[in-house]
């Protein structure tokens, strides 16, 4: 059986697996799903058609599914396993757009999650994040706080955003971004070390980085691009593909 | 009228003075002490090893004594100590200490703390310090009494923000903040690199100063943040020529922020107990004597 507090409110047609606990002043709505081993603690709430997978943890006063501010009903908010999901959160959804979260995240204090956004795995997003509707981030993203996303931006896998950034536009992989409007700064090399990046990878990347975002241009010429397309080293033309993908995407978001 | 039964979850093991008033929906976990005359208005989580003194307001929605952020953080016995007079504003989040970093998160005397702030693991808050809304400290911060964060500010992790320092709004914070200055950006734009832009008015006239005391400040203060790349020199030509009092102690401020990392005097207790936590920490948790002086 959930281990359920009297306190809380759980809908009947809700679906609990069975050690699932929920704290106090919860609310669980009527279509949610909620895994094995997941941890809802006081006062957090979970609405509309949401599912969250194994081991999820979500900590007081988190919202999770409720309707988007422009949406008129809630929709389809899909979670992964063993997040954590902290205090204040807000995950929002929206009718036909499905808000997706992968698997081991870590969404700290007050961050946002707009609707229809989607998220991969192992990405840390720091203090008042905020991801907007349908914006896209892929795996193991760091940010900062007080961080924007913007709706329908991208950032690349591997890329940290620096506090206080506004990324408005393809943010690439391996990066560091910084400033509003978002400027590459850099190879973010803590973060492709910790995730067991080798010292040649790191320099094939870094010297790709140079040749790519010297100076304020951002575009690299379409020959640097094709070579880089067709290098051997597989993190250089996944860099080059997400290039050229932001480049031809800058203007349409 | 007949008075309304209030549901609110408190654990049989909670130490909760009968003098303290516990709003509705309020959850008050197994190892809380509250003090006398505190107040938690509504929708407060109390979790955790965490001591709240008396006379304090905690606003609706704040979560006291949860488990840090930090990902070294394995669930070890840590503590939250909060102290008398504080006023919290609505979804406050104040965590608990690591192990790695002295076990103790501390928030002193008389500070306001506004709507969404947030202290996390291992930071000291001292007195009378007041933070705007949104603020959020990273771990291991110290905040000395009498300071202002302005809103929307993010301060780093380690960093130390002096005496009645002020920091300006939506500012990031990455070294210290020297006592009795005003830190913030250019024309408040954060993409600007902030620095030290003046004296803090308001924080000189709160310490109450002598006035020849406040004269030598203004003058130290004057000379030290004209040319901030000669600070190196001109605190060594400052500190032969002889001072003292708060002086003296704004010089000392910036030579350890000068020998820290980065700018930040704190990073020396990087996975080492801090002197602040001795005080709270009980034997038990003590370390060894001399093993963690930097």
């Amino acid at each position: 059986m959930p281990r359920i507090s009297p306190y809380a409110v759980v809908e009947k047609t809700a679906r609990l697996a069975e050690d699932v606990q929920v704290g106090a002043f919860c609310y669980i709505g009527p279509e949610v799903q909620i895994g094995a081993g997941c941890v809802i603690e006081s006062g957090a709430t979970i609405t509309g058609r949401t599912v969250l997978g194994e081991g999820n943890h979500v900590f007081p006063l988190a919202v999770i599914g409720a309707a988007s501010p422009d949406a008129d009903e809630p929709g389809r908010c899909v979670l992964g396993e063993a997040n954590a999901i902290r205090e204040h959160v807000t995950i929002y959804s929206a009718a036909g757009r499905e808000t997706a979260i992968g698997t081991d995240n870590l969404l700290m204090i007050a961050s946002v999650v707009g609707a229809g956004a989607r998220i991969a795995d192992h990405g840390i997003f720091a203090n008042a994040t905020h991801v907007d509707a349908g914006a896209v981030v892929e795996d193991y993203v760091r940010t900062s706080s007080f961080v924007m996303i913007a709706p329908g931006a991208t950032v690349g896998a591997y890329t940290m955003v620096v506090g206080y950034t506004g990324v408005d536009r393809y943010a690439p992989p391996f990066s560091m971004v910084q400033g509003y409007p978002m400027r590459v700064r850099g190879v973010n090399t803590e973060n492709l070390k910790r995730c067991g990046f080798g010292q040649d990878d790191i320099r094939a990347i870094k010297a790709a980085f140079r040749e790519l975002f010297n100076g304020t241009a951002e575009f690299a010429g379409e020959k640097v691009l094709s070579r880089m397309l067709s290098d051997d080293n597989v993190h250089i033309r996944r860099l080059a593909e997400a290039v050229r993908r932001g480049e031809t995407g800058r203007r349409s978001k | 009228m007949t008075a309304l039964s209030i549901v609110r979850e408190i654990d049989p093991s909670a130490r909760v003075s009968p003098e303290a008033r516990i709003g509705p929906s309020c959850v008050v976990g197994p190892h809380v002490t509250i003090g006398p005359h505190t107040e938690l208005v509504r929708r407060v989580v109390v979790s955790g090893h965490t001591t709240i003194g008396s006379g304090n307001v905690i606003g609706e929605g704040c979560v006291l004594g949860a488990r840090p952020q930090d990902l070294k953080y394995k669930g070890t016995l840590t503590l939250l100590v909060i102290g008398h007079g504080n006023r919290f504003g609505r979804e406050v989040t104040v965590h608990v200490g690591t192990e790695t970093g002295g076990c103790v998160t501390r928030i002193g005397d008389r500070n306001r703390l506004a709507d969404g702030a947030h202290i996390a693991h291992d930071c000291y808050v001292d007195n009378g310090c007041r933070l705007g809304r949104m603020v959020q400290l990273a771990g291991h911060i110290r905040v000395h009494d009498g300071a202002v964060i302005e809103e929307m500010t993010g301060v780093q992790h380690f960093v130390t923000i002096g005496r009645h320092a002020r920091v300006g709004p939506r500012t990031p914070v990455r070294r210290d903040v020297p006592p009795y200055t005003s830190f913030y950006s250019e024309n408040y734009d954060w993409d600007a690199p902030p620095a030290v832009r003046g004296v803090h008015e308001a924080g000189i006239a709160a310490a109450g100063l002598a006035a020849d005391e406040e004269k030598e400040l203004r003058r130290a203060l004057r000379e030290l943040f004209d040319d901030e790349f000669a600070l190196q020199t001109k605190i060594e030509q400052l500190v032969n020529m002889g001072v003292e009092g708060e002086v003296a102690q704004l010089c000392q401020f910036i030579q350890r922020s000068l020998r820290g990392v980065y700018g930040r005097h704190r990073e020396l207790y990087r996975g080492k107990v801090p002197p602040e936590a001795y005080p709270h920490l009980p034997p038990e948790l003590r370390p060894a004597a001399g093993r963690n002086v930097p």
